[in-house]
């Protein structure tokens, strides 16, 4: 190889690590050396016992665990014939991204790292520990820590006297190149989508499924300060599958007002249509984008314009400005020093790419076509829990959304993009389409017949175990506990007569907290001890599964607390003991959680 | 049916080329035979069956797929021999990784006989080299006593493999025998010269992969499938310090600036960012605040602190702005 070589791989969730990593791939090139960034479960591993030098960008997510993007690496690198000499030949480096507010802060970097000692690799310097709950953010820990990385680094590989480092200010070549058409394809349509090579195989991120919306209530009362919505899709022939516990994966757009906003800011036609090259070879173009593509369609599916930019968006847009003043304040908003003006600027309020560049007009107008997948990032899927089984409602999939609406200091309310998305649609206007496919849920329910099945769900929480309780009632299972949580009877007891009917036919045992009213707080936890000997004679006794489903920051923690007092009261288990009787559950699969941010 | 006609060709050659003394082969010694899918399975077996005759059982013939070579990572220095494309019948290019490999697994002393196709005239291709080429190549690989053994035309059938397998075809090739030598003294990673691409030691000196370590990662990580593979508790990595949460005061700013605030989170849905957007507006709503810097229309990034449009978009300047009371009643 004529220029060493720096291999990057990640595990990202949100693509912060994701961010991180192409940061360290600019900063890299920046220093004459060859850069590879990949995702941890697209490299092939088997590669990994010849690779030098290698930097691992991971996040932890959920209960301490790894994303999605690295799970197949993570089930890999813990194997127990892996030898112990394997990785001798590597010199590597740890960047972690987490959140100390958990318990479990940043243990994937830090079960990493010394994985990775014990497979003989060498570590060129500590870990690195980003964390969210800094005022400044996961930065605030890896800007010191990129400039003792690039001092080891540049030890090994110094930068080549002749050339020297590429400086911020210049702009590194973008990654595509946009080919504009002079007229619109014949073939051109909105709804193209890429061509599936088998049409057996089922709806995917790459060919989401289009389902049609039959209905969009709104199921919380006129008084509660939130929106949630029953939304139901049709999903005949699409070949979907799914049972309890099952997530459907929705891919939102922006809205038109949106789309023409950015494209005015830029003075890019949305009509016009383009084609899209990589710069370097074996660098892929995003799969789901088709080509040809209109502007018009990259800007309302693919761009996330209303997303927070991070600060290589910044760093981007300073090297890209024409303008003097604007320059200057984005050359602020890039550098170590401006990082606390960039939190109370960008981070903080919650500012949209779409807000910014109309704070910086000039440079909004002068950003090169090429350049727009460099800066803004494209738009993820987000996850629902299914809240019906097929065995209930055949060829349709619920789901339970709470529109996501806040504010900041800014004067526009913040808004989720695909909650606000589908509380838009109104299928009762016209036809509505919405693009969907399916994962694998991670809770698995009991083989055994008549095994006692206990859940909490407070809140949306309940939508998956909507769909367990009906799948459950259908497959004539019927011992099955709800504790269901919300704050007040007439407002967000979702499903209410349902659970009614169910309790009448003996399918369900139905516990629930409304947290407002009374004087107190009473929580889903609070009622899990007021029936503590039933909870113990189920867990106990009867060998029942316990599953929790809701917020990941303090459900888990109340209901173990909760449960744990139960062990040492009813069971009475030492604490030690009761600690080991939950670690025990949770190992055999009979204490399993379902939670997100 | 090509592979009868190789068979009967081959059968014959390798009676008459013998050549098994030409290579130098006694008892005892480590011979390593390189072949790829152009050598004719018959004779390779032949070759193999009549090598171990002479290496005897103090020796050994190790049997090796060209492009299998450098994942084996065999130790280093550890080939008396090493025959390549010398089957009849096949057509191996000996890439500059392969001789340096070669290189680098035989002893000191050591030999190394290869055969390949090579191009007569003066042709501006990269499949075939010239002869001359290709010794330059065994010398930069770090042989030494390079030497063009014998060359002979090649066979119809061996014109096709090289057709088959390199895809070339030209009336001007010949098939050469090469040997080399590695250097009698031991130098370590110097023996292969820095021009050479393959397997450099890098600077920081780390050791060579154990092969069988190199085995055993390969094989399980060609099956990334089988969950039923036993795995180390990852909880068994971490130790109690792990578990302690940061300091507090190591996660503001450096500059603080008043006490700390009761602040709502990024994603507040409880109300609570409400709450204090009420507090704070009723706050601003008694006095009437006053541009201080006269960049209010620029937008947020160059208003300074107490400019009365934070939180506004930009406007044009002189353009009429209210700040309305109803923004801020909004549910």
């Amino acid at each position: 190889m004529p220029t060493p070589r720096l291999l990057v791989l990640f595990g990202s969730q949100t693509g912060t690590a994701q961010d991180v990593s192409e940061r360290l791939g600019r900063e890299a090139r920046r220093r004459r050396l060859g850069c590879l960034v990949q995702a941890l479960d697209s490299y092939p591993v088997v590669n990994l016992i010849n690779e030098p030098l290698v930097i691992f960008v991971c996040a932890t997510t959920g209960q301490g665990d790894p994303p999605d993007n690295m799970k197949n690496f993570w089930r890999f690198i813990f194997r127990k014939n892996l030898p112990s000499t394997s990785l001798c030949q590597m010199d590597f480096a740890v960047l972690g991204l987490g959140d100390s507010s958990y318990a479990k802060f940043n243990f994937v970097a830090k079960k990493l790292h010394r994985r990775l000692l014990q497979l003989g690799g060498s570590a060129l310097l500590p870990m690195c520990l980003g964390d969210d709950q800094h005022e400044l953010g996961p930065d605030a820990a890896i800007d010191p820590w990129l400039h003792d990385l690039w001092k080891k680094v540049l030890d090994l590989h110094p930068v080549p006297l002749d050339l020297g480092i590429i400086p911020t200010g210049i702009p590194l070549p973008s990654k595509f190149t946009l080919q504009f058409l002079e007229e619109a394809p014949v073939t051109h349509s909105e709804e193209q989508h890429v061509a599936r090579t088998d049409p057996q195989d089922p709806p995917s991120e790459l060919h989401p499924f289009l389902a049609p919306m039959v209905s969009n209530q709104r199921v919380t009362g006129p008084l509660h300060f939130q929106d949630v919505r029953l939304i139901e899709f049709d999903i005949t022939g699409s070949g979907l599958s799914f049972t309890a516990g099952d997530v459907v994966l929705i891919q939102p757009k922006n809205i038109a007002p949106h789309v023409q906003q950015f494209c005015q800011l830029l003075g890019l036609d949305p009509d016009q249509c383009f084609t899209l090259q990589p710069r370097e070879p074996g660098v892929p173009c995003p799969v789901q984008l088709p080509q040809p593509c209109s502007v018009r369609r990259l800007v309302s599916q693919y761009l996330d314009i209303t997303s927070v930019p991070r600060r290589s968006f910044f760093e981007l847009l300073a090297c890209l400005s024409p303008h003097k003043l604007e320059r200057e304040k984005l050359l602020e908003f890039s550098s170590a020093q401006g990082q606390e003006e960039l939190c109370e600027y960008c981070s903080r309020p919650r500012r949209t790419v779409l807000e910014v560049l109309c704070d910086f007009p000039h440079t909004a107008g002068a950003i090169p076509p090429d350049y727009l997948l460099d800066l803004v990032p494209l738009i993820r899927p987000r996850a629902f829990s299914i809240a019906s089984s097929l065995l209930a409602h055949p060829s349709r999939l619920q789901i339970l959304v709470a529109v996501v609406q806040y504010q900041t200091r800014l004067k526009e309310h913040r808004r989720g993009l695909c909650s606000s998305w589908l509380a838009s649609l109104d299928p009762e206007q016209g036809p509505v389409r919405v693009p969907l496919w399916v994962r694998p849920g991670s809770l698995t329910f009991p083989e055994t017949p008549d095994t006692p099945v206990i859940m909490v769900g407070p809140g949306t929480g309940v939508a998956p175990f909507r769909a367990t309780v009906q799948e459950r009632v259908a497959q004539g299972q019927t011992r099955n506990f709800l504790f269901f949580g919300c704050r007040q009877r007439d407002q967000d007891f979702y499903w209410e007569p349902e659970w009614k009917e169910l309790e009448k036919r003996g399918c369900l045992t139905l516990v629930t907290a409304f947290s407002r009213e009374q004087e107190q707080k009473v929580y889903v936890q609070h009622r899990l001890r007021e029936l503590g000997p039933l909870v113990w004679e189920l867990l106990d006794h009867q060998g029942a599964y316990f599953y929790l489903a809701g917020n990941a920051k303090y459900l888990p923690v109340d209901v173990s607390e909760a449960l744990m007092s139960i062990f040492q009261e009813e069971g009475g288990l030492s604490s030690p003991d009761a600690a080991a009787y939950l670690a025990r559950l949770q190992r055999t699969l009979r204490f399993q959680t379902e939670t997100w941010a | 049916m090509a592979e009868d006609v190789r068979g009967a060709s081959v059968g014959h050659q390798v009676c008459s080329a013998a050549g098994m003394a030409d290579f130098g082969i006694s008892a005892g010694q480590f011979v390593a035979v390189i072949w790829d899918k152009s050598c004719p399975a018959e004779a390779l077996k032949d070759l193999v069956d009549k090598l171990q005759a002479l290496t005897g059982d103090e020796g050994h013939v190790s049997v090796e797929n060209i492009n299998q070579l450098l994942q084996s990572a065999h130790k280093e220095s550890s080939f008396d021999i090493v025959l390549s494309g010398v089957i009849p019948g096949s057509s191996i290019v000996h890439s500059a990784e392969i001789l340096a490999e070669v290189a680098r697994i035989l002893r000191p002393g050591g030999c190394l006989f290869l055969k390949e196709p090579v191009e007569t005239a003066v042709v501006n291709n990269s499949k075939v080299r010239t002869a001359s080429k290709l010794c330059s190549a065994l010398t930069l690989s770090g042989l030494v006593e390079v030497k063009e053994l014998q060359r002979e035309s090649l066979s119809p059938e061996e014109m096709q493999s090289v057709q088959e397998h390199l895809g070339y075809h030209s009336d001007s090739l010949l098939s050469v025998q090469i040997t080399g030598k590695k250097p009698n003294f031991e130098v370590g990673s110097s023996s292969q010269l820095k021009l050479s691409i393959a397997k450099k030691s890098s600077p920081s000196g780390k050791p060579a992969v154990d092969p069988a370590a190199a085995k055993l990662w390969t094989l399980s990580a060609n099956d990334m499938e089988d969950d039923s593979v036993e795995l180390i508790d990852s909880d068994d990595l971490l130790d109690p310090e792990d578990l302690k949460k940061p300091d507090p005061a190591s996660l503001r700013a450096a500059s603080c600036g008043e006490g700390k605030k009761r602040t709502a989170c990024r994603n507040c849905t409880c109300g609570l960012a409400e709450e204090l957007e009420k507090e704070k507006s009723r706050g601003q709503m008694s006095s009437q605040p006053k541009s201080a810097c006269g960049n209010c229309y620029l937008g947020d990034a160059f208003r300074c602190a107490s400019c009365p449009y934070l939180g506004m978009p930009a406007f044009k300047p002189g353009e009429k702005v209210l700040l309305s009371d109803s923004n801020l009643n909004d549910a």
